[in-house]
């Protein structure tokens, strides 16, 4: 078993972190305040793959391995959550099923735009009534002769309001309760798809998060992801991959807020010392510093076993759930270090602090992930 | 097609070097690494160049093992090799010998160069040295401290920035240069060749006995350069008072930072010239 890092993963997370810090940095505080989405960034890091990390050589895609990824998503996103979220989305929830289910006329028609990063993907499910209970979505398509039409209302979409490829899950009737969904690709500027206001949010408020309507949206039935009836096991795939994208987006939050931390302990004099010279300080640093170094370990134990060919639902469950609690507890005490300055806009652990949290919600709420380990834990025969 | 050669350095990533105080070297081992800055600089403007004429760009560096990393990272830029010449008979070798060993790896593994690339200084040590030792070592004409560069037929036409005015220049191939980190913004790597610099392109690994040196000529033991001292600059603050009257307290503060007043305002200082007018 070997802890350290193989040089490709170091020099990725070198690059990655140039970058970030480099071209992304001095924009967020901006982009936060103003909620702005990046185009500026995206057009610098097209070229780049960002946006094709899970596509395969063949479609223009970069095809990195899944700790690759994971360090990818983790250092973007300790510069911006937003942006991460961006990336990670678009990536592994967005292209990734077209990957994975796509037929080969629907890969060569969407994936080459998507890996350039021309078009942002994005996937809706969650709805006002339907969330963790996927089950529950009313958004229903119907085919009539050679179209399907789509009605329904999705919310809070991720990259909503900038995706140019998007994929929608929605009831398509059959007499088999696992077999009542269906996943469609729809295109921005099909008549009948419309995008809402875009949300306002407590944080990663440069991601554009919106509604999106569709009104007897029509889309051709090669739209149709994979089979008929398969919209569970479509979106259940994705969502174990985009786990381990926003497991790295919340490791990446805490990291930052953790190096914000150690250099703020050491700076911040009181009573003519250096605040990192009290044990309570010391204390929360340490505590930090473990949970970031545990859920780090988690995150690329459940890469590792995606790229090895094993299961990873559980894995990248577990590492879900703890990396983004540990991002809320990491940023919670970066604020405290911090005292009346990490309440203060001026100081960007106030920004994770924000961002941090939405990481229990999406994807699958904390308690959705201890639902999918606590199956697999007693699955197990005994 | 034109021959490029891109010499680099790998240096400490960190601002506070782990130096070993006993020995005055910088504990490499204790430090993540990075390709030097001039070095990035100076494998961009071969870049240019590969676009604009076509050609081939090896990268090639000494040092541990690690500094793969940075021939690795050259790669995924858009050099088409790496040579990494590293054996623990080189370890320790000064300015003097790093250009004597480089020059005998580029002799072996691309004897018909063009034009060998180095970056101006590295920002561990601060010579500038091992650049205008590898022309004199390759027996070929050199300039150090290009700002841009372009190239005519076999001619490089260079400018470079000497005080306050700029110098053209022009030398026939081959040559070697340095490049300072003003004119050319190094790129950045893909991630499509980041993956292909880790799983399609291999870097050459190259020993003392590869390159038929012998170790007595390489390494520490080859070094004439003894480093007395080293450390990391120390800024302090000091509360000074002086007493006196006007023209001795006026005298006394030339006396000690008239150096550094010369050096902000531009003007040379004379505390006796002062004492003249004074006098008058």
């Amino acid at each position: 078993m070997d802890f350290n890092p193989c040089m490709k993963h170091k020099v990725v997370r070198k690059f990655v972190r140039d970058f970030s810090e480099t071209e992304i940095a001095p924009l967020v505080y901006d982009l936060d305040r103003e909620a702005r989405f990046p185009w500026e960034i995206i057009e610098k890091m097209r070229p780049l793959n960002f946006f094709g990390l899970q596509v395969p050589r063949a479609y223009g895609g970069a095809e990195v391995d899944s700790i690759s990824y994971a360090i990818i998503i983790e250092e973007l996103s300790r510069v911006s959550a937003a942006i991460g979220l961006c990336v990670s989305v678009h990536n592994s929830v967005g292209a990734y099923p077209l990957v994975k289910f796509g037929t080969a006329s629907q890969k060569k028609r969407f994936l080459p735009p998507l890996a350039r990063g021309e078009q942002i993907g994005a996937f809706c499910l969650t709805e006002a009534n339907a969330g963790s209970d996927a089950g529950g979505v009313e958004t229903h398509a119907a085919l009539i002769e050679d179209h399907y039409v789509i009605n329904g209302t999705k919310i809070f979409v991720t990259n909503g309001g900038v995706c140019g490829t998007t994929l929608i899950f929605a009831k398509t009737p059959a007499e088999d309760r696992r077999k009542q969904n269906s996943v469609f690709i729809v295109e921005q500027g099909t008549p009948g798809f419309s995008v809402g206001e875009i949300e306002d949010l407590c944080g990663m408020r440069a991601n554009p998060v919106s509604s999106l309507f569709f009104e007897d949206c029509r889309v051709p039935k090669e739209n149709l992801l994979g089979h008929l009836g398969d919209g569970l096991k479509i979106g259940l795939d994705a969502l174990d991959t985009g786990r381990i994208g926003i497991a790295a987006q919340a490791l990446g939050i805490a990291q930052a807020a953790l190096d914000a931390s150690v250099k703020y302990a050491k700076e911040r004099q009181q009573f003519r010392k250096p605040i990192s010279s009290f044990q309570t300080i010391q204390n929360y640093l340490a505590d930090m510093a473990t949970e970031v170094d545990a859920g780090r370990l988690l995150l690329y134990r459940a890469a590792a076993y995606k790229d090895s060919g094993r299961p990873f639902g559980a894995e990248a469950a577990k590492a879900k759930l703890f990396c983004s609690k540990l991002a809320t507890r990491v940023t919670n005490l970066a604020v405290q270090i911090h005292g009346g300055y990490g309440y203060s806009k001026e100081y960007d652990v106030e920004r994770y602090f924000r961002d941090a949290k939405v990481t229990e919600i999406y994807e699958g709420t904390s308690e959705v992930q201890q639902m999918v380990i606590a199956r697999h834990l007693l699955a197990e025969p005994t | 097609m034109f021959k490029f050669i891109v010499c680099m350095k790998q240096v400490p990533m960190v601002s506070e070097l782990p130096w070993d105080s006993r020995t005055g070297r910088l504990q490499r081992e204790l430090a993540e690494g990075m390709m030097n800055p001039a070095c990035k600089h100076a494998l961009e403007a071969a870049l240019q160049l590969k676009h604009r004429h076509g050609g081939r760009i090896t990268a090639i560096t000494m040092g541990p093992p690690m500094a793969e990393e940075i021939l690795r990272e050259a790669v995924a830029m858009g050099a088409d090799r790496g040579v990494l010449l590293t054996d623990p008979h080189m370890a320790g070798a000064d300015t003097l010998v790093t250009s004597h060993t480089l020059a005998r790896a580029i002799e072996k593994e691309c004897p018909d160069f063009d034009l060998v690339f180095c970056g101006c200084h590295t920002s561990d040590s601060e010579t500038a040295q091992v650049g205008p030792q590898l022309a004199e070592e390759l027996g070929v004409a050199g300039v150090a401290y290009v700002e841009q560069l372009e190239l005519n037929g076999r001619t490089v036409r260079m400018q470079r920035e000497s005080d306050d005015f700029l110098e053209t220049l022009e030398m026939d191939l081959p040559g070697v240069l340095t490049l300072t980190p003003h004119y050319y913004v190094p790129r950045y790597a893909s991630l499509v060749g980041l993956q292909d610099a880790f799983e399609q392109v291999g870097v050459d690994l190259l020993s003392a006995d590869d390159l038929k040196l012998s170790a007595k000529e390489i390494g520490i033991k080859a070094s004439p350069t003894r480093i007395l001292n080293v450390f990391s600059p120390v800024a302090g603050k000091t509360n000074i008072t002086i007493k006196g009257s006007a023209k001795k307290v006026v005298d006394e503060l030339f006396n000690r930072f008239g150096d550094q007043l010369s050096g902000a305002i531009g003007k040379d200082f004379k505390t006796h010239d002062h004492d003249e007018q004074i006098n008058e």
